[in-house]
């Protein structure tokens, strides 16, 4: 009896420890600042592509067949692995850890990798024609400690949706152009019969830094303000209070705070939402529903001026490998070719991030409305290796202002952000 | 039975001992190696950390929650479960028309995986279109739906019900299996004896159980305890570590926290692994000393 209880105790440690490595199985050490499997200077003829998924049907598609091409045209051999967004963190951070980088990585940043110097600039990997094609604004964004790393795949911006039929039944001729019609428009929908929100408000971890941007844009404030930080400026502020407003009169859907982006569209998709800020691939959804009558309009600002827009672009970035500098520049060369990115981007129903891009798309009036804003799209601040974490902050704790002091919530974030490194 | 030699021993031993080495040993000493080294937000090591780590994870000033909210977690799910698979596994030993039917059943929630188990609990659980609260609705029990996952109050509740919900089915086949060992004869000589049903189970049936309840608490204890998809999945729609237990504490200060440090998280694992063993050894030590004292 003895032994067995001794041989449970046993058992049961070793299961502790199994499911706590398993648990911790991305968590091996390594020194990243080797690297060098394929021997000194040797020009390397495969490279890999880890590449996030922005949807099933289309991504890895794409990828396999450019594969193909970028093997026939410039006889290099590209392996693809396709992440989905919610693996893609732990993948790119576990890879590093074990000092297995790819040599391009699909990612919403950047400049955390530029800092450590793990990436190749501009000046090594990108051909000078496809870097004057690439939208200033991008370049802007993509330039980190003066070097061009973080090169854009495609981009989105944000616009309001409304739901027509309800704006119908609640009698609103146009959308609103500003925050005062905007809670006027949302109080007649939410008096609706059947519960309506009248603007549905995601403020859960997910993406509550892309929604607050939206807004805080459109009040003409800022994330920074030249190179310090200015989360708790008197516009932000003034920003976040509105929104707690918005929140504290029911005029959004149940708990703001908690919400997701995902369910926050789900109820827009279901016609229970008045107003959301949605991009180009929400259109598609509904698109394909066919279930809500929504029209897309520019973002309403605070006081009635023009509209501005969040942008968003994700990276394509080159990791330092030795010998591998040809073979990437030939991707990059490969990617931005016109019939390249422009189709990716038309599948994935996401924005231009060139010029060429830019006029390409123009022909299509559905996407007008963000196309017309794009080149003056305003972006959170990537290019600061320290957004990298403000944003973690952001996602995790501004929703907390909805049942607290919004002030009191930014002033913590400016905090966060001020004492990193 | 003669005498094996030890090269021969080793050799019959070795495909064990690598399985060992290979799937217990190395993690766990990879696992330690990144607790004592400082990392970058992207996972490149920096260098070493002394025990940084360690004392950065101590001192989290959210730490308290994390860990309250763990033991209330394991002891609720797990008392739970006990309870609830001892009366139906009771009832499974009797032979009725379908009962195979109905174990059959039983064992679908576990058969499924916890990730689309959770997600299903997360539609049923929803506050505009779930089916819970369409149900308590309809019942006339409630006037306006209950925000199951992001009410504070019922959070927890909520991470509760289904994970006693996919505990239940190795639970109640465990004590199945603890029953049908027992043998009728003692049963038998208890009824001769003229102990009423309730003396029966009480201390005829019980203490025979003691095995099986033994084994499916520690097991128990270690899965729920290490449960990540369940608290991960319910609770994603929650900002900080409000609701977080420590394996989701672990996940979340590597990849999704504002710390975003694989080095901390490392430390949050190794103490992790600590503490559950002391959780078992403390369990056993208290199963086996009320026993001696008998």
């Amino acid at each position: 009896m003895r032994s067995t209880r001794k041989s449970a105790l046993v058992a049961g440690a070793a299961f502790a420890v199994l499911f706590a490595s398993a648990c911790g199985g991305g968590s091996g050490a390594g020194d990243a600042s080797g690297g060098d499997k394929s021997g000194g200077g040797d020009e390397v003829k495969t490279i890999k592509l880890v590449a996030a998924e922005y949807s099933k049907d289309n991504t890895k598609a794409f990828w396999d067949a450019f594969a193909k091409t970028y093997k026939e045209k410039t006889g290099y051999t590209l392996e693809v692995q396709v992440v989905s967004w919610d693996n893609i963190d732990q993948q790119s951070s576990t890879m590093i850890q074990n000092n297995q980088a790819p040599d391009i990585l699909n990612l919403n940043a950047y400049a955390s990798y530029a800092k450590d110097g793990l990436l190749h600039d501009a000046s090594t990997v990108l051909p000078d024609s496809v870097k004057s094609d690439i939208l200033e604004t991008f370049v802007k964004y993509g330039t980190y400690d003066g070097k061009f790393y973080g090169f854009p795949d495609l981009s989105s911006a944000r616009a309001l949706f409304y739901n027509a039929d309800l704006f119908k039944q609640a009698g609103i001729a146009a959308p609103p152009k500003t925050w005062t019609e905007l809670e006027e428009d949302a109080k007649k929908i939410a008096a609706l019969p059947g519960g309506n929100a009248g603007y549905a408000l995601p403020l859960g971890p997910e993406e509550s830094q892309g929604e607050f941007s939206m807004w805080l844009f459109n009040n003409g404030g800022a994330w920074k303000d030249g190179d310090s930080w200015a989360i708790n400026s008197a516009k932000n502020v003034e920003t976040l209070t509105f929104l707690k407003k918005l929140t504290d009169a029911k005029l959004t859907q149940n708990n703001p705070a908690r919400t997701n982006r995902a369910d926050a569209f789900d109820l827009f998709k279901s016609g229970k939402a008045g107003m959301i800020v949605g991009f180009s691939p929400l259109a598609a959804a509904l698109d394909a529903d066919k279930k809500v009558n929504y029209v897309v309009a520019p973002f309403p600002s605070n006081d009635g001026s023009d509209s501005k827009t969040f942008g968003v672009t994700d990276y394509l970035m080159a990791f330092k490998k030795p010998g591998n500098e040809k073979a990437v520049k030939a991707f990059y060369e490969l990617y931005y070719q016109p019939d390249q990115i422009n189709t990716f981007i038309e599948k994935e129903g996401f924005l231009p991030v060139t010029k060429t891009g830019v006029e390409k798309f123009k022909s299509n009036d559905k996407l007008k409305v963000y196309l017309d804003t794009l080149p003056n799209a305003q972006l959170t601040p990537t290019d600061d290796p320290t957004w990298d974490k403000v944003k973690l902050a952001v996602q995790q704790n501004l929703g907390g202002a909805m049942g607290g002091d919004p002030k009191a919530v930014l002033d913590t974030l400016q905090k966060t952000a001020e004492s990193q490194k | 039975m003669g005498r094996v030699r030890p090269l021969v021993a080793l050799a019959w031993l070795a495909p064990a001992l690598a399985l060992i080495l290979g799937v217990v040993l190395f993690p766990a000493v990879m696992l330690f190696q990144a607790s004592r080294s400082e990392y970058s937000i992207t996972g490149l090591r920096k260098g070493a950390a002394g025990w940084r780590n360690y004392t950065n994870v101590l001192e989290h000033p959210d730490l308290g929650t994390v860990l309250t909210n763990t033991l209330v977690w394991v002891v609720a799910v797990v008392a739970l479960t006990i309870v609830i698979s001892l009366g139906l596994a009771q009832f499974l030993v009797k032979s009725f028309p379908g009962r195979r039917f109905v174990r059959w059943a039983i064992i679908v929630p576990w058969a499924a995986s916890l990730v689309i188990t959770a997600q299903l609990f997360v539609l049923l659980y929803d506050y505009n279109y779930g089916l819970i609260n369409h149900a308590l609705k309809s019942l006339g029990i409630i006037d306006t739906s209950i925000d199951f996952l992001g009410n504070d109050s019922w959070t927890m509740a909520s991470m509760v019900l289904v994970g006693v919900f996919v505990s239940l089915p190795f639970t109640i086949f465990v004590f199945i299996a603890g029953l049908n060992a027992i043998p009728d004869d003692v049963q038998e000589a208890a009824v001769v004896d003229g102990a009423s049903p309730w003396q029966r189970w009480r201390q005829v049936t019980l203490p025979l159980l003691r095995p099986a309840l033994l084994v499916a608490t520690v097991l128990n204890v270690i899965y729920v305890f290490n449960s990540f998809p369940i608290v991960y999945t319910l609770n994603d729609r929650n900002p900080g570590y409000l609701h977080d237990t420590t394996i989701t504490f672990m996940y979340k200060l590597a990849f999704k926290s504002q710390e975003k440090d694989v080095g901390m998280s490392a430390a949050a694992g190794v103490i992790n692994v600590l503490l559950i063993l002391l959780v078992v050894a403390v369990y056993l030590k208290i199963v086996n000393w009320r026993e001696e004292t008998k």
